[in-house]
């Protein structure tokens, strides 16, 4: 399988012995860690093992000489009016301060020139104490993270401990990585707290994941970014967060 | 000059000289408009029945409106072959949920449900544009809208298809009551039924794919019942 990764193996031979012992499948399956180590016993459902996995192989592709651009070219093409125009939500922001971590979103949706809808929930709770943001594609911010939240209630289930913010953003990276190059448009926040606080991570359709103080992710981020780093102070109160966020 | 050549020579000259492209084209648009307004205690889903590809009509007498249970009703404007086969991936799934659970699946459970189902066509979308309309659990009107890969937000009312250019403006006034200064009132079933049949013979009137007629559909407590109006053949 193609992944484009170079992998450079150290060439000295106590790190070769240590090599030997490990678990190198990943390099040929990177969704490995998209899943989770149990991903098979979450699947069977006994007699009602009917719902496909949410694996790769398992989204049917287009039976076209390159699958992967398939939907952008029938969008070019305009062979099916209106069907590529997926709904894409537009600027979110998010910040840390001393109290917590502020979200704040608009509510507009587009579906190509098409406003689709003035009342778009962007904000998708993941679990009671994890947010995730929608910008983007609306159905891959949406689906996706509903699949997070799936993830993060098992790792609660196995280890009788709430998921730290690092790893579920850690998750849906290694989701979006796996999915790269496939036309999967997503700018998510991932905010929570946890042992250590609270923690905003910003994960990308491209796999990328950055931990920080201040995102703002959509079209109007450069507008937000400015009005945000201007006023931004890490000992405000809460009224002034949420003001800031409102502004 | 090429219009007196014969017509089999016309095309074997045009494949030797005009380059073309072959293309996977698998869809196709057949065109229609659907609505689905929300009440207090009923839904009001309404669909044109007109099927059409290019400037032809295929069919005057094909439905958009499928019930999936006795209180859930599933609109979807777009491709009918997509349509059904997804009409069909519902139905097994409902089907199976009838049998373990021993109920219906309630409106909310078949809006993710769909939302799913299309989602997992994510890469080869099925062309379809649907709506659920249902009754929610305290029995209030409920319509949940998509987009292609399964994007899905509760609603007052939705139109999708050709003709929801023409007739979103007017529903956002009318039933969302936008832009307006009076009071705002809430329609009885027969009330929005009226203004269904007035939206569509005014969608009919510029929009080329939809007409025939509309078939509606009002989903109340006690179950579905369905009303065809006759509408422009043009």
């Amino acid at each position: 399988q193609e992944s484009g990764l170079k992998i450079r193996y150290p060439l000295s031979h106590t790190k070769t012995m240590a090599f030997a012992t490990m678990d190198l499948s990943f390099l040929s399956d990177p969704g490995v860690f998209a899943k989770g180590q149990h991903a098979e016993d979450d699947d069977a459902r006994g007699d009602l093992q009917m719902a496909r996995s949410i694996d790769i192989q398992s989204f049917p592709l287009a039976p076209v000489s390159s699958p992967y651009t398939f939907c952008e070219d029938v969008r070019k093409h305009g062979n099916a009016p209106g069907l590529m125009d997926f709904k894409h939500g537009t600027t979110t922001l998010g910040f840390v301060f001393k109290h917590g971590i502020i979200i704040a979103v608009d509510s507009r949706a587009s579906m190509g020139s098409y406003i689709g809808s003035q009342t778009v929930k962007k904000v998708i709770e993941i679990n009671s104490f994890l947010l995730g943001t929608m910008a983007g594609g609306a159905a891959d911010c949406s689906f996706w993270e509903r699949h997070l939240a799936r993830l993060c209630r098992m790792h609660e289930l196995r280890t009788k401990e709430r998921i730290s913010v690092a790893a579920a953003s850690k998750l849906l990276a290694n989701i979006f990585f796996q999915y790269k190059g496939q036309g999967l448009s997503c700018g998510t926040m991932v905010a929570g707290w946890d042992k250590k606080g609270p923690s905003l991570y910003m994960v990308d359709d491209s796999g990328e994941r950055f931990k920080g103080e201040r995102f703002s992710v959509g079209s109007g981020s450069p507008f937000a970014y400015g009005v945000l780093d201007s006023a931004y102070d890490r000992n405000m109160s809460v009224e002034d967060a949420v003001e800031l966020g409102r502004r | 000059g090429a219009v007196n050549m014969p017509l089999d020579q016309l095309s074997v000259d045009a494949v030797k000289t005009t380059p073309f492209e072959r293309r996977f084209n698998p869809y196709d648009f057949n065109g229609g408009t659907t609505v689905a307004i929300a009440g207090d205690d009923f839904v009001v889903c309404a669909g044109c029945t007109r099927m059409s590809t290019g400037y032809e009509i295929q069919s005057r007498n094909q439905s958009k409106l499928f019930a999936l249970t006795d209180q859930t009703v599933l609109t979807a404007a777009g491709c009918m072959s997509d349509v059904t086969t997804l009409r069909r991936m519902l139905g097994a799934r409902l089907t199976q949920y009838e049998h373990s659970h021993a109920a219906a699946m309630s409106s909310s459970a078949v809006a993710q449900l769909l939302s799913v189902t299309l989602y997992y066509r994510r890469f080869f979308p099925y062309y379809a544009f649907c709506m659920i309309g249902g009754l929610d659990e305290e029995g209030r009107g409920a319509v949940y809208g998509y987009d292609a890969v399964g994007s899905f937000k509760r609603d007052d009312y939705g139109c999708m298809g050709s003709g929801q250019n023409y007739i979103m403006p007017i529903l956002d006034n009318l039933i969302g009551h936008k832009n307006r200064l009076d009071e705002k009132k809430s329609f009885t079933a027969e009330e929005v039924v009226a203004i269904v049949k007035e939206i569509f013979v005014i969608a009919t009137e510029r929009d080329i794919y939809t007409g025939d007629s509309v078939e509606i559909k009002v989903i109340r407590k006690s179950g579905i019942s369905t009303e065809v109006f006759p509408l422009k053949h043009d």
